[in-house]
């Protein structure tokens, strides 16, 4: 009883924000606003055909490779910086500034350099997700508090495995909420890169349709992204649980 | 006692300061060695040809700071992300703290906000501007679109928490719900409020650069593509490099002003 009350709780705006959109948009021949009944034919048309699966395959795989690097550079380095109190101050102002930089205008210059192929979209997202997974990694890092360090010196773990066994699952609550944050940031990029130059990929649909007055599809598109974006952050808060259930369950939240 | 504790502060102010002017050195070092391995994989052509020679970025720089073109670009930017910023403000704020009074509209909005937070708005651009056309109502439109989540995210949140303390006490003391909200529910929300400000206020500068590189509005962003267009490296970087140092600012400058304003909420954590 308590869950469907919970379920219904959560649910009913959707529903109704849906059901309203529906009947609103029910019979419409503007050209901009298309009904939702055929945003949702053409999306499922395009989805069947094959199409789409392509294109979302192309993006989410993009995402899926920068996502990885940012996090293989930026884990790296914030576990570096952050053990490591006299390059953290020398670099300190250098991070800040880099990450002040608005990562959708350097996607012009690598695209421009690198070309149209992948690549140059994995790097985008890549600079992107970079700089909240290594903010954050600093933080938790540095946010180890000085016994379990002591642990670790008492019983001589040192080198690899004083990073692996120590350092790592002591900060990895704050890296994961570094993650959340380049999530977003990481399928913003992946669209606008492909808004802007690419030859497949959701965000070439969308662009390629509207540039040729498709404006369902783009709406398709667009419904389509929001889907996905919200998917992935489902999936990453269970993945987010399931690493982090020692750390709940330590109660060292409720300190 | 004050006796002895003025030789013992002394030494120990004056080493701060040397190791401040050695941090500074070391972070000068790091500068000139990053831009000497520029320089010389530049001259050496290890960069694909698009990759400008340092020097002319530092030229295209100080160029740039001399330039009309460049500070009219920056106002016309910084005018755009300030008025969408504002409008998400007025309504994230209202919106969030109406919402976050009630439990049950909470509850009942978090679909909806997880799915918006994660939408990448930039995504409707090609749309947007179909409908609404190149101009700064369709610039504002997409900043403000972009950055009201998280000011609504946290204003929903502010109001959730309060110091249980302190809704006793106002009920104890039969203190009206229109004076609890103003005296309780709202300082109470103000430091999240401005989390979400900040946050929201990055985004929008960042959001205002994307749609100029997208779309040709007047601005930075519009700036870095011409210049790219023009075969003008050079100048594209220092744009980016300039754009960079004005987030920076605007960053450091709004964490001063949150410092400032909200002194008393610190004193009690």
């Amino acid at each position: 009883m308590g869950i469907l009350r919970k379920s219904v709780e959560r649910l009913w705006l959707v529903v109704v924000l849906i059901v309203l959109w529906w009947f609103a948009s029910a019979g419409s021949t503007s050209i901009f606003y298309p009904s939702l009944d055929t945003i949702v034919s053409t999306l499922w048309t395009d989805l069947a055909s094959g199409l789409l699966i392509g294109y979302l395959g192309f993006s989410l795989g993009n995402l899926l490779a920068g996502l990885a690097l940012a996090l293989i550079l930026g884990i790296g380095l914030g576990l570096l910086i952050g053990e490591i109190r006299w390059l953290g101050e020398a670099v300190e102002p250098f991070v800040d500034f880099l990450r002040s930089i608005p990562q959708v205008a350097i996607i012009p210059l690598i695209i421009g350099t690198f070309g149209l192929d992948a690549g140059p979209k994995i790097y985008s997202i890549a600079a992107g997700c970079i700089f909240p997974i290594l903010l954050n990694t600093i933080d938790g890092v540095r946010g180890i508090e000085p016994t379990v360090r002591r642990f670790g010196k008492v019983y001589r773990i040192s080198g690899p495995r004083y990073f692996r066994k120590v350092v790592l699952p002591g900060a990895l609550p704050q890296i994961m909420a570094g993650v959340r944050v380049a999530l977003p940031i990481g399928i913003t990029v992946m669209v606008v890169s492909e808004l802007y130059a690419a030859r497949m990929g959701i965000g070439f649909y969308i662009l390629n349709s509207s540039s040729t007055f498709h404006l369902t599809e783009t709406w398709a598109g667009a419904v389509l992204v929001g889907i996905v974006g919200y998917l992935i952050s489902i999936i990453f808060n269970l993945i987010e649980r399931g690493s982090l259930r020692w750390y709940f369950k330590s109660g060292a939240t409720t300190k | 006692m004050s006796t002895f504790t003025i030789p013992i502060t002394r030494p120990g102010a004056r080493a701060r300061l040397s190791r401040r002017a050695r941090l500074i050195l070391i972070r000068l070092g790091l500068v000139v060695v990053v831009l000497g391995v520029w320089e010389l994989l530049w001259l050496v052509h290890a960069f694909p040809k698009q990759v400008p020679d340092p020097i002319a970025v530092i030229v295209a720089i100080v160029r740039l700071l001399i330039a009309a073109v460049f500070w009219n670009a920056l106002g016309q930017t910084l005018f755009g992300a300030l008025i969408g910023w504002l409008v998400a403000a007025a309504i994230g704020i209202v919106l969030g703290v109406a919402i976050g009074t009630s439990g049950f509209l909470t509850r009942s909005v978090e679909v909806v906000l997880e799915f918006g937070r994660s939408f990448p708005v930039i995504a409707l651009m090609p749309m947007v501007v179909l409908v609404i056309g190149v101009n700064p109502r369709m610039e504002v439109f997409m900043v403000a679109l972009s950055c009201c989540w998280p000011i609504l995210i946290q204003a929903i949140a502010g109001s959730r928490r309060q110091d249980q303390a302190l809704v006793d006490m106002s009920r104890v003391f039969r203190i009206s719900r229109a004076r609890r909200f103003r005296r309780v529910t709202i300082p109470g929300a103000l430091p999240f409020i401005t989390t979400g400000l900040r946050v929201a206020l990055s985004i929008a500068l960042l959001v205002d650069v994307g749609v100029g590189v997208l779309s040709q509005t007047p601005g930075i962003g519009r700036n870095i593509s011409l210049s790219q267009d023009a075969g003008r490296w050079d100048v594209a970087f220092a744009y980016i490099l300039l754009i960079g140092l004005v987030g920076w600012g605007v960053n450091w400058l709004v964490r001063l002003i949150e410092r400032r304003a909200l002194r008393w909420a610190r004193q009690e954590a």
